[in-house]
């Protein structure tokens, strides 16, 4: 799923200082999952501004709403009735949810009110951990299933460095080393064998190679 | 929403205006507290009138920022919670989860101006537990040394205005 974190409510004031009615829209799909976007940290946002509007003694109508996904239209349409109500949209939405709904109302201003963050895993509760980069050509197998381009801090297709010391990373002891739970793993699948293998550098051609990417399936389509 | 329906619920029905500096208090409290049944509770409404709006709740584990977000923003100059004492929850870290959830209000409210002891948490003690009436009146004395609510400033304002 698609991680976030809520930016700084200075940082969020102040991108919505010029508008007075101001529709708080949360998303209910990936950053509720992580705790901050969904229906509950909308509404302590929403509140947090009300507040902080009546101390400044300002004039603002803040309401809140929460789509079950802001990144697909068939949701966002629901908006239609209302968002000529306000003077600007703040969203809890991912960076693909935000852009969704500026692209369906390109006449209302859509202001992120979150940092998107990385694709990953809710390994607990309260913590998420990025262990994908989209890379566009998945490599999974060859690492037992996990990914060092993701996992190892500097990238490497052909780990480890020098700096594993007791399966942890050098960068910080606190992070395990990605290629230590890569043979790990494949010494459990008795695989070790594909580590024999010099894997050339990444193509990167397709992630963003040929600009921003899309997938078309006729078959889903209308 | 949820909380505000309880909120509605539980909201002082002598409407008068009581505390020393006419502060009100959100008071949400685990029912496990001592002497915190239904009677007791009406009780201390009576008693305090529109100075004091008691919430009662399963767990102190079912608090959540909102709830705490939503007293301060609509009528309460501070918010607290009542919990069982430590290691002595029934639902085992419903306590622990009040306390943490608890900081994270209290910073929210920091990054907009509001002093973090308008919200505040009081743990039982095992030892000599104490019943909602006396916590209650513990935290009311507390809460007297803070300043009204400057969320509700303008309001107060334009009140004295039309009077």
């Amino acid at each position: 799923m698609i991680t976030a974190e809520q930016k700084p409510l200075d940082e969020i004031r102040g991108t919505i200082a010029p508008y007075r009615r101001i529709l708080v829209l949360g998303c209910g799909s990936c950053v509720a999952e992580c705790a901050a976007g969904g229906e509950k940290e909308t509404g302590m946002l929403a509140s947090a501004l009300r507040m902080a509007a009546k101390m400044e003694g300002k004039e603002a109508l803040i309401q809140e709403k929460t789509l079950e996904r802001q990144c697909v239209r068939d949701f966002v349409i629901l908006l239609d009735d209302l968002i000529h109500d306000y003077d600007a949209v703040l969203s809890l939405g991912c960076g693909a949810g935000v852009q969704a709904v500026a692209d369906m109302f390109p006449e209302v201003p859509i202001i992120p009110a979150l940092n998107t963050e990385f694709l990953g895993e809710t390994r607990d509760q309260g913590l998420w951990v990025e262990n994908c980069l989209g890379c566009g050509d998945c490599m999974l197998y060859h690492f037992g299933g996990i990914c060092p381009l993701a996992r190892c801090s500097k990238h490497l297709l052909n780990g480890p460095c020098g700096g594993s010391v007791d399966g942890k990373c050098e960068i910080n002891p606190d992070v395990p080393c990605g290629w230590q739970l890569i043979i790990d793993r494949l010494e459990q699948h008795h695989a070790l064998d594909r580590l024999e293998r010099i894997y050339p550098p990444k193509d990167w051609s397709k992630k963003q190679g040929g600009g921003p990417r899309k997938i078309i399936r006729e078959d889903q389509q209308r | 929403m949820e909380g505000n329906r309880n909120m509605a619920q539980s909201k002082s029905k002598s409407g008068k205006v009581a505390g020393k500096q006419g502060l009100t208090l959100a008071l949400f409290y685990c029912q496990n507290t001592p002497e915190s049944g239904e009677g007791e509770r009406q009780s201390l409404e009576q008693k305090h009138g529109s100075s004091l709006r008691l919430f009662p709740l399963p767990c102190s584990g079912r608090l959540d920022p909102v709830h705490l977000l939503r007293a301060l923003e609509e009528f309460a100059d501070a918010a607290y919670v009542i919990t069982c004492p430590q290691g002595a929850c029934r639902y085992f870290e419903g306590n622990v989860r009040a306390r943490k959830r608890l900081e994270r209000t209290r910073d929210a409210i920091e990054q907009i101006g509001l002093e973090r002891d308008r919200l505040g948490m009081v743990m039982n003690t095992k030892e000599s537990p104490r019943g909602l009436g006396t916590i209650a009146e513990e935290i009311l004395d507390t809460i007297g040394r803070l300043a009204p609510s400057p969320v509700f400033a303008t309001r107060k304002v334009a009140k004295e205005k039309r009077s």
